[in-house]
């Protein structure tokens, strides 16, 4: 199994990894030409990172790697592999990460914060999500998940100026550390299981073995920790509060729109394409984490004032949604919880960037109080929030309806009916908090009168982000195609 | 123009004119608001007028049109079509003609409002959100159309958002209707479980199916899967078309403007219910309990609603009870099969009751919104157009020969009559007395609105706001954007009963869409009976209900025209009678101190026990009490102590393994 | 072969006792003796397995490096850590509770129902004496596991960005060395020849 080297500088290997490579190879350009810039003309960074994930979809999406018949494609001696699951998650990160950009950039230079690192950070933590959605490996998953957390940590820490974020970014660094201390545990285990590193051989030992191994089993739950603790579900997702309360919204807004998909790809890789054979047993750990989630996320949610915080139990209550997706293990489930983490994702894009709108002489909107007669203010902005909160709501029509309707579905196609029971019910009370959200918006009196302003392209984005909430609900079987055919 | 882009274009052009209101209301401003929803509604009424011609004359057949496939998920198909046969197009004619009306009125009611372009963008929408209901081809949308007539209903009566009771009514409106919705959806569950498939036309194409089919919720007792899928379908029907026990958002929603008023409670959102239930008739046609149900609360509705319509002082709650009696004889109807029957009054009502609501409207215009019977009195020589219509609405709701609502309701009568379904005798004696009930309570608001002594005062000095029944100006008649929708309206409400009478009951216009059973079809026998509308005016001098009606005019007349003291008198002696109906049935009451009251309290104990409890409480403040130590160190966690967030992974980790490594 | 099994459980224990004495140890310079300790016993345990290459780089890079330039923060810095331990004992409890379960869960798994232990795997075979640990390490990173390597490069790329960034501020005010203007300086820059006349005899 020891690959020549001749196999490592084969040609073919090198055109699967090309997104990862353009987008590596533009963090140094950018990482150079800010050298060479003055302060003013910072922009050109700004359009550095747009090419960068315009071109790196088109990389992506060109597609044409994948031989006769087959559904996946390897690098690397099996380290690195290309499939459709892999391609839709990238694009989707580029996409929302060139939302995030174009918020960002309002709020950085209100915040006086524009600088480049914003934008090599960002990449390359983009670069660890490519790599973790793409890892075949579980020292490849390891190494991704590493690349986008310290990235994270650093974005998180950003603005210097403020002791909050230190705060956070220290206390999502420690235990964020311990979180991938104890996947590695995990990942030691389950090596000491199977003797492999290679996913496709941890699944063939692992179905052998069957959950009879208990080694396997004590593994798996180290790794089960490890990916709550990035997908933030209960009881792994205290860090999610402090840090998208203390980072610049910002910031807060790429770490809760972005990562996630890359979890969900984690989870995908680790526990169905390696520990597919112990299906029984993750289900049921997966189950518990998605109740405790759905539960404290959504009841927690209710009790916060600020706006950041709530979005930050929604989250919380969102992934445990996801989990209830992954449930059954079958292509549809999967296919439910990949279309939930899009969807989440370009929710939580606009919410975030909604509460940057709002955001006005250096002082973030972050109170829910500050939404108050936001359709006196500005109505189509009010608009925007209010879809947005109604499609997390999950109200039909809305797209956020049809991703909990399909995970739901996926949970009762588990024969888990009490799950799904309890999910609709919680999110009946989460729905109590968005349209809080909404009643506030238009009914209450405004505090400020000031007008909103914004740039035109911020103006464009988030028109687009909201109008998506609605027009993907409408034309939900797109989406919903594309996620359900990425799993065969 | 092709058909297709006809259909498309009649829900789809109030949709933008709405948006156009509402989105860009500081660009268009206020006249170009209400151009804009008026000639979107107006050309959608067009439309529907050329989709009803080509059916009448041209011999266009029913249309299915699927517009755009949703998503195809177990094989049940989510979709958005059209279903246009006569009965679609018989009420979307009669939905944007009375909303058309309604539109123009509208310019004169809300002119000194500030919330003008927003009023014309709910108005347009909820006239689309109706269209989708009626021409919906599957249950799926049928139900989005009514979710989102709720939903703006919802916005509407809560209108003027500034007014407590406005906002109490609308939640009220809101939460009322969210029951029945729950009926109507767990009816469009119980379809999916039977079917397997939302479209009308499967499902109706296989209704025969159901027969004998049982299921049991509860082991050990089964029931018919007819019985209950059209059971919980009405219950959907009982809350939107506002039948007792879920009548009661319909009087406080009149705290929504007038125009709304005349929309929702004539023309559309509460005849969503009786369509959708004529529209199910192969369904209903399967289950007699069912029939019979409807056909209980229908009569109970009609009579009860009306006899408080008596006590009431507020002139649109008087119409509001009126409607809820109408709407209770038009549930009868369907109760006894006569589908036709209910869908022929709900037409002629939607004329009449939006005349008479709109007339209403202007009333409190010259009054300065002052709502109270008590405090008008002579308008007629103020306000001759609007007298005038009011009274020819009047005629046509109490059923005067001739006039519309003669021909509907007495053919409703008659077919109960005729029906031999069991309690049909019960249903009979209340529809018959119900006239009586309608004639004395629409009498009454004539001679307390229009005629007898002004009981208003001019005060030149007084305020704009000024007390009860002081006025600033001798009243004065309504602008013609308010007259001429009355006078627009009053036509058709005047002889529209007789001219649609022959071929919408016994022509068989409605066969295309009314599946009735042999055996339950009176209004075929009915149709043995007639022989022109002429005859049946004529005959109806010898009949029950038309003296029924004349006594209830003599008896107003006496009492409001000669002898006003009467009234207060038959109130001191009848106390009972007389707080019972002034209470509603306690109703309000009921609901308050059964549901509401209850549902507060374990809302407050939730809230003080969950979150209070359980959420500050347990996670956050810990309770020695209840976990001790181990609860005051959870406390500690949430104050952002990061060891505690690790010792609650570790804590988490700790308990993962022990469930599953060591139980395996 | 005992003295391999001797020299384990030897140094096994040491390292156990070191990790231990690290949290436990009042003076912070002491803990950080205890934990060069600890990876000296690490590294020794990675010889046993013939991984010198392993061992030494443990040796040179945390030892030589990483802890030496610990121990001069710890030098530097006056920590106090009296307060930190505040909580040592008030914790202790709930703390040792979830060790000794973890560690029964451990052994659990390890030795009563697992088949983890000694017998399970077979003793590595001792390779030949032409065995080149670096080399094979060498060509495991260039060949089976490029591409992770080429990231693990990256990692460290993000760390420098993340250093420079969260660390690098300009403050104005600070006085700052340019080495370049320091070489490029010319006597002319520094020094001023001023003439002046030669103080002359006054008069009498």
């Amino acid at each position: 199994m020891n690959g020549s080297l001749l196999d490592s500088v084969n040609i073919g290997n090198w055109m699967l990894i090309a997104p990862e490579l353009w987008v590596l190879t533009m963090t140094c350009v950018i990482l150079f030409v800010d050298l060479y810039i003055k302060e003013e003309r910072r922009g050109i960074i700004h359009l550095l990172g747009m090419i960068t994930l315009i071109f790196a979809a088109i990389i992506t999406l060109r597609g044409g790697y994948l031989e006769e018949g087959a559904t996946q494609a390897f690098a690397f001696n099996d380290t690195f592999v290309r499939d459709r699951m892999g391609d839709v998650l990238k694009a989707f990160s580029y996409l929302v990460l060139a939302g995030v950009y174009t918020y960002a950039k309002f709020y950085m230079r209100q915040f006086s914060l524009f600088r480049s690192d914003f934008y090599t950070l960002s990449l390359e933590a983009l670069l660890g999500i490519m790599l973790l959605i793409s890892a075949n490996n579980l020292v490849m998953v390891y190494l991704g998940l590493e690349l986008l957390a310290l990235a994270s940590y650093a974005l998180v820490a950003f603005d210097r100026g403020s002791q909050r974020a230190s705060e956070a970014a220290m206390k999502y660094f420690v235990l964020g550390s311990m979180a991938s201390g104890i996947l590695l545990y995990g990942m030691s285990m389950i090596y000491g299981a199977t003797g492999s590193l290679d996913l496709a051989e941890i699944s063939t030992a692992a179905a052998a073995a069957g959950s009879g191994d208990i080694i396997l089993l004590f593994g798996m739950v180290f790794l089960v920790v490890g990916i709550a603790f990035k997908l933030g579900v209960v009881p792994f997702h205290m860090w999610i509060p402090d840090v998208y309360h203390g980072a610049p919204a910002a910031v807060t807004l790429f770490i809760a729109a972005v990562p996630k998909m890359a979890a969900f790809a984690m989870a995908y890789r680790l526990l169905q394409s390696g520990l597919g054979g112990l299906h029984v047993d993750w289900m049921q750990m997966l189950a518990v984490l998605a109740v405790l989630s759905i539960m404290a996320g959504n009841l927690a949610a209710i009790a916060q004032t600020n706006i950041k915080r709530m979005l930050a139990y929604s989250t919380i209550s969102h992934m445990g949604f996801v989990l209830l997706g992954m449930l059954p293990g079958t292509a549809t489930g999967f296919g439910a919880a990949m279309y939930y983490v899009i969807v989440y994702s370009l929710m939580s894009a606009a919410a975030f960037g909604m509460v940057i709108l709002l955001s006005h002489h250096g002082v973030e909107a972050e109170k829910l109080d500050d939404f108050k007669g936001l359709n006196r203010r500005n109505p189509w902005y009010a608009a925007i929030m209010a879809m947005v909160m109604f499609s997390m709501a999950g109200v039909p029509i809305f797209v956020g309806f049809f991703a909990k309707w399909l995970v739901i579905k996926a949970a009762l196609d588990a024969g888990l009916m009490w799950l799904a029971l309890l999910a609709v019910i919680f999110s009946v009370v989460g729905a109590f908090y968005y349209l809080r959200v909404v009643k506030l918006m238009y009914f209450d009196e405004p505090l400020a009168e000031s007008s909103i302003e914004a740039p035109v392209d911020f103006r464009a984005a988030i028109s687009i982000n909201g109008i998506l909430m609605i027009g993907l609900g409408i034309f939900s079987s797109a989406l919903i195609s594309v996620c359900m055919s990425s799993f065969t | 123009m092709s058909l297709t882009t006809t259909l498309i274009l009649i829900p789809l052009l109030p949709l933008l004119a709405a948006i156009v209101a509402g989105l860009l209301h500081k660009q268009v401003g206020r006249a170009g608001a209400h151009w804009v929803t008026i000639l979107g509604v107006g050309a959608s009424c067009v439309l529907s007028l050329w989709v009803l011609y080509q059916q009448m004359y041209e011999g266009l057949g029913t249309q299915d049109i699927t517009i755009y496939n949703w998503m195809i998920s177990d094989g049940i198909r989510f979709q958005v079509g059209f279903l246009v046969d006569h009965l679609t197009s018989l009420m979307m004619v009669v939905v944007t003609s009375v909303s058309l009306m309604v539109h123009i009125y509208t310019i004169g009611y809300m002119a000194e409002d500030p919330g003008y372009q927003r009023f014309f963008s709910y108005i347009a929408l909820f006239t689309f959100s109706m269209l989708m209901l009626v021409m919906a081809n599957n249950f799926m949308q049928l139900f989005f159309g009514w979710e989102a007539v709720g939903l703006v209903s919802y916005l509407l009566i809560g209108f003027w958002f500034k007014r407590e009771s406005a906002i109490f009514a609308n939640l009220k409106a809101f939460l009322v209707n969210r029951v029945g919705d729950f009926g109507f959806l767990l009816g469009i569950a119980a379809v999916v479980y039977a079917f397997g498939s939302l479209d009308y036309a499967d499902v109706f194409g296989r209704a025969g199916e159901l027969e004998g089919k049982t299921f049991s919720i509860i082991p050990g007792l089964d029931w018919q899967l007819a019985t209950v899928i059209c059971i919980c379908l009405f219950i959907g029907a009982m809350g939107k078309s506002a039948q007792a026990p879920l009548h009661v958002w319909l009087p406080d929603s009149m705290e929504g403007p007038t125009p709304i008023s005349a929309l929702i409670h004539a023309a559309t959102m509460v005849t969503a219910g009786i369509f959708m239930v004529a529209r199910m008739s192969p369904l209903f046609e399967l289950s007699d309990m069912a029939l019979t149900f409807v056909m209980l609360i229908g009569v109970f509705t009609a009579l009860a609603m009306g006899l408080i319509g008596i006590v009431q002082n507020d002139i649109k709650r008087v119409i509001a009870y009126s409607t809820l009696s109408q709407l209770g004889y038009m549930t009868v109807a369907l109760g006894v099969s006569a589908y036709s029957a209910a869908i022929f009054h709900l037409m002629t009502h939607a004329f009449f009751k939006a005349l008479l609501f709109l007339g209403a409207g202007s009333v409190i215009i010259a009054l300065h919104h002052q709502q109270d019977m008590r405090y008008m009195g002579g308008l007629r020589k103020h306000m001759p157009i609007t007298w005038l219509t009011a009274w020819l609405g009047t005629l046509a709701l109490v059923g005067f020969p001739f006039f519309s609502g003669f021909f509907s309701k007495d053919a409703i009568i008659e077919a109960v009559a005729l029906s031999n379904r069991t309690g049909s005798e019960i249903a009979y004696w209340g529809v018959v007395l119900g006239v009586l009930v309608t004639s004395f309570y629409s009498f009454r608001l004539l001679y307390l609105a229009f005629h007898g002594s002004p009981r208003y005062t001019v005060d030149a000095g007084a305020g704009h706001h000024p007390p009860d029944g002081v006025l600033q100006h001798e009243p004065h008649e309504s602008p013609a954007v308010v007259t001429v929708p009355l006078i627009l309206l009053a036509i058709p409400s005047v002889i529209i009963g007789y001219f649609t009478i022959e071929p919408v009951l016994f022509g068989g216009w409605l066969s295309d869409a009314i599946h009735v059973a042999p055996q339950n079809d009176v209004v075929a026998e009915l149709g043995t009976h007639f022989h022109g509308p002429m005859a049946m005016g004529t005959h109806a001098l010898v009949t029950v209900p038309f003296w029924l009606m004349v006594a209830g005019f003599v008896i107003a007349t006496l009492v409001y025209r000669f002898r006003p003291a009467l009234a207060d008198y038959a109130a001191m002696k009848l106390p009972v009678l007389h707080r019972l109906l002034e209470n509603k049935y306690y109703f309000d009451e009921f609901y308050q101190s059964a549901f509401v009251r209850r549902s507060i309290q374990l809302g407050n104990g939730l809230w003080k026990k969950a979150d209070a409890g359980f959420i500050d409480g347990w996670l956050v403040n810990g309770s020695a009490r209840l976990m001790g130590n181990l609860a005051a160190r959870i406390r500690e966690w949430q104050s952002g102590y990061l060891y505690h967030y690790a010792f609650a992974m570790i804590l988490g980790l700790i308990g993962m393994l022990t469930i599953w490594v060591i139980r395996s | 072969m005992p003295i391999i099994e001797i020299t384990f459980y030897l140094f096994a224990a040491v390292l156990v006792g070191a990790a231990v004495m690290v949290i436990s140890v009042r003076n912070p310079v002491y803990a950080a003796l205890f934990l060069v300790l600890t990876f000296f016993s690490a590294a020794a345990l990675w010889l046993l397995l013939e991984v010198e290459f392993l061992a030494i780089v443990l040796v040179l890079v945390y030892v030589g490096a990483v802890m030496v330039l610990f121990l001069f923060v710890v030098m530097m810095l006056d920590i106090n850590l009296a307060p930190l331990k505040e909580g040592f004992i008030r914790y202790l409890p709930a703390a040792i509770t979830v060790a000794v379960v973890m560690a029964v869960e451990l052994m659990m798994v390890l030795w009563v129902r697992g088949k983890f232990g000694s017998e399970a795997f077979e003793s590595p075979v001792p390779h030949p004496p032409d065995y080149n640990n670096t080399k094979e390490v060498g060509e495991w990173l260039y060949t089976q596991y490029m591409l992770p390597f080429e990231v693990a490069g990256i990692i460290l790329l993000v760390a420098i960005i993340a250093a420079v960034a969260l660390t690098l501020r300009r403050r104005p005010e600070a006085k700052r060395q340019d080495p370049a203007r320091q070489v490029q300086v010319k006597r002319d820059d520094r020094i001023r020849m001023v003439k002046m006349k030669s103080e002359t005899k006054v008069e009498e």
